[in-house]
């Protein structure tokens, strides 16, 4: 082959790869999953097609709504939180004079790095409404038991407060790196017009913040949306269906073989979650400018 | 920023919450050592006196997780490896040539990157199994094996390399792939230290694709064992097999997060670069 010819062929091999994959277990199965929304099929036999029958159902469907529901739920405990303590944090750790930054930043990234499910099982015992660690602290104080994972009240703050442990750290990083790019001559001119650290915070840290935040906003709505592993695991989407999360809710179409409604109900989250990340870029832009 | 000297509250405020947060994880492996009885009928206590392996002979004897452990590193090793290969080679090819379609492919993988994995996993269980591929490694490794973020995240890495170091080692004789082993990849050795951590990270603890794709326990990975044991649980509450239960469950959870927390602790740095990679793509 000539050099030239090489030359020219040479990023398509490199690129190729990554499309053949990306054909195989990526674009195909998603058309597949399109077609599979319009059809009744239970996994054995004839796929009938159905038209919109499958959408009309689930969103005429109370559980459907309720599975968005308990995830539109969770989102309010854990984002909120998150970016407001995250930047906090991240705030105390970016002073430069700072001692065991170290230390502490490996405290906060530690639950990032634990596997999820090993975390879950771990929450199971924790919050264990008759032997579990936190009702025993509990009763040595005096308080009565509560019922974490039992009672349709707690379920959803129990589960909100292990994504919330398991994914502040990586908040916190993210917005950390967000903050030693905003400039120090910004906050320099500040304290020349003598505004106060918490003024400094509102009307230069957070707006100088926006793109970290968004970012975050974005990442963790998506990850909320399609929260799974830990209903699963920890609460199997009960009690009284108060964790069945949109994410676990798909789940169950395919455990019941109704894999239309599944796909249908798939392309109905994404469309839901696109809307929501775009809907919160917008909001968080609009408010600064 | 011209930051005054941290005050007393601020190290009082950060270390109670770094203590929250290491909390849990010292409470499950501390429990996971003590004599099962003691784990319900005194939580908060912990006695080096005490330490006792029973709970993990136990979950040996019960659980498959050597199976488990076996597994995931099979995985690892081969989608990590092809990961690291294939992705770095695209993100090169999209930052250094030109090539007409270069920006509608790039643009598919720009898209790609937005897909949730949620949406496929129904239409991929399908096609695995109309390929006979349910329950077999390969269905475990290929799909999700040469990602989106990869690519764009190595793009972001090699278009910082100066032109004229490719174009010297062309003058040198080296061909296309030549330039891109001897010069491209030792330059960009923090990167890929970098994408080898995430890499890893991300496919130890990939949970939502292998419970769906494989069921029988030989090809169960470590994340889809420790869940079965989470099952056990509900339908075992009585008496001293309760206890039991619980310090093997812990003694599994504990195991399996020892691992990642060690490479974290020792390559902290690769981590926290591979994390920050996230939030270039915002």
């Amino acid at each position: 082959m000539s050099l030239l010819l090489r030359k020219r062929a040479a990023p398509y091999v490199f690129v190729l790869p990554f499309f053949v994959v990306f054909a195989a277990f990526g674009a195909y199965p998603l058309a597949y999953a399109l077609r599979l929304s319009f059809t009744k099929w239970t996994g054995a036999g004839e796929a009938r097609w159905i038209g919109l029958d499958n959408y009309t159902y689930l969103l005429t469907s109370p559980e459907f709504w309720a599975s968005l529901g308990n995830s539109s739920i969770m989102w309010l405990l854990v984002v909120p939180i998150q970016l407001v303590a995250g930047l906090g944090a991240a705030v105390l750790l970016s002073n430069a004079k700072l001692r065991l930054r170290g230390l502490f930043r490996v405290a906060f990234i530690a639950p990032f790095v634990t596997p999820l499910v090993a975390m879950a099982q771990v929450w199971i015992v924790v919050f264990d409404r008759d032997y579990g660690l936190v009702n025993h602290a509990l009763n040595l104080i005096g308080l009565p038991d509560v019922g974490w994972l039992t009672s349709t009240a707690w379920s959803k703050p129990t589960l909100a407060l292990l994504f919330l442990w398991k994914t502040t750290g990586f908040a916190i990083i993210i917005l950390l790196a967000g903050l030693q790019a905003v400039p120090s001559h910004v906050y320099e001119a500040a304290d020349l017009d003598g505004a106060s650290r918490a003024r400094q915070f509102w009307s230069m840290t957070v707006p100088l913040m926006r793109r970290s935040l968004s970012f975050l906003l974005v990442i963790q709505t998506l990850a909320v949306f399609q929260m799974f592993a830990e209903p699963f695991v920890v609460t199997q989407g009960g009690p009284y269906g108060s964790t069945t999360t949109a994410g676990l809710y798909l789940y169950d179409h395919i455990t019941a073989s109704d894999l239309g409604t599944g796909a249908a109900n798939s392309f109905l989250l994404v469309i839901l979650v696109f809307a929501l990340s775009l809907l919160s870029v917008r909001l968080l832009r609009a408010r600064d400018e | 920023m011209n930051d005054k000297r941290p005050s007393l509250p601020t190290y009082a405020l950060l270390g109670v919450l770094a203590l929250l947060f290491l909390y849990p994880i010292w409470w499950a492996i501390s429990s996971s050592l003590k004599p099962a009885a003691e784990i319900i009928s005194d939580p908060l206590g912990f006695s080096l006196a005490d330490v006792t392996l029973d709970g993990y002979r136990a979950m040996f004897a019960d659980v498959p997780i050597g199976t488990g452990f076996a597994n995931t590193a099979l995985v690892l090793v081969i989608k990590g490896g092809m990961t690291l290969f294939f992705c770095p080679l695209a993100g090169y090819a999209f930052a250094k040539y030109k090539f007409p379609g270069k920006d509608l492919l790039f643009g598919i993988v720009l898209l790609t990157l937005m897909l949730p994995t949620l949406v496929l996993i129904i239409p991929l269980l399908l096609e695995m199994s109309a390929l006979g591929w349910v329950n077999t490694y390969k269905a475990l490794i290929l799909p999700g094996s040469i990602d989106a973020f990869s690519i764009f995240w190595m793009r972001q890495v090699i278009a910082a390399i100066p032109d004229e170091l490719l174009d010297a080692g062309r003058v040198d004789g080296a061909g296309e792939f030549g330039v891109f082993r001897r010069i491209v990849v030792p330059v960009i050795r923090p990167g890929l230290a970098g994408l080898a951590v995430l890499t890893m990270m991300n496919v130890y603890n990939d949970f939502v694709w292998p419970v769906v794709a494989v069921n029988d326990e030989k090809h169960q990975t470590l994340q889809v064992v420790l869940s079965t044991l989470a099952q056990n649980i509900s339908g075992n509450r009585i008496g001293a097999d309760f206890a039991t239960v619980w310090s093997e469950l812990l003694a599994a959870s504990s195991i399996a997060m020892i691992p990642l927390l060690v490479v974290f602790v020792l390559l902290q740095r690769h981590f926290i670069n591979g994390i920050l990679a996230g939030s270039v793509k915002g």
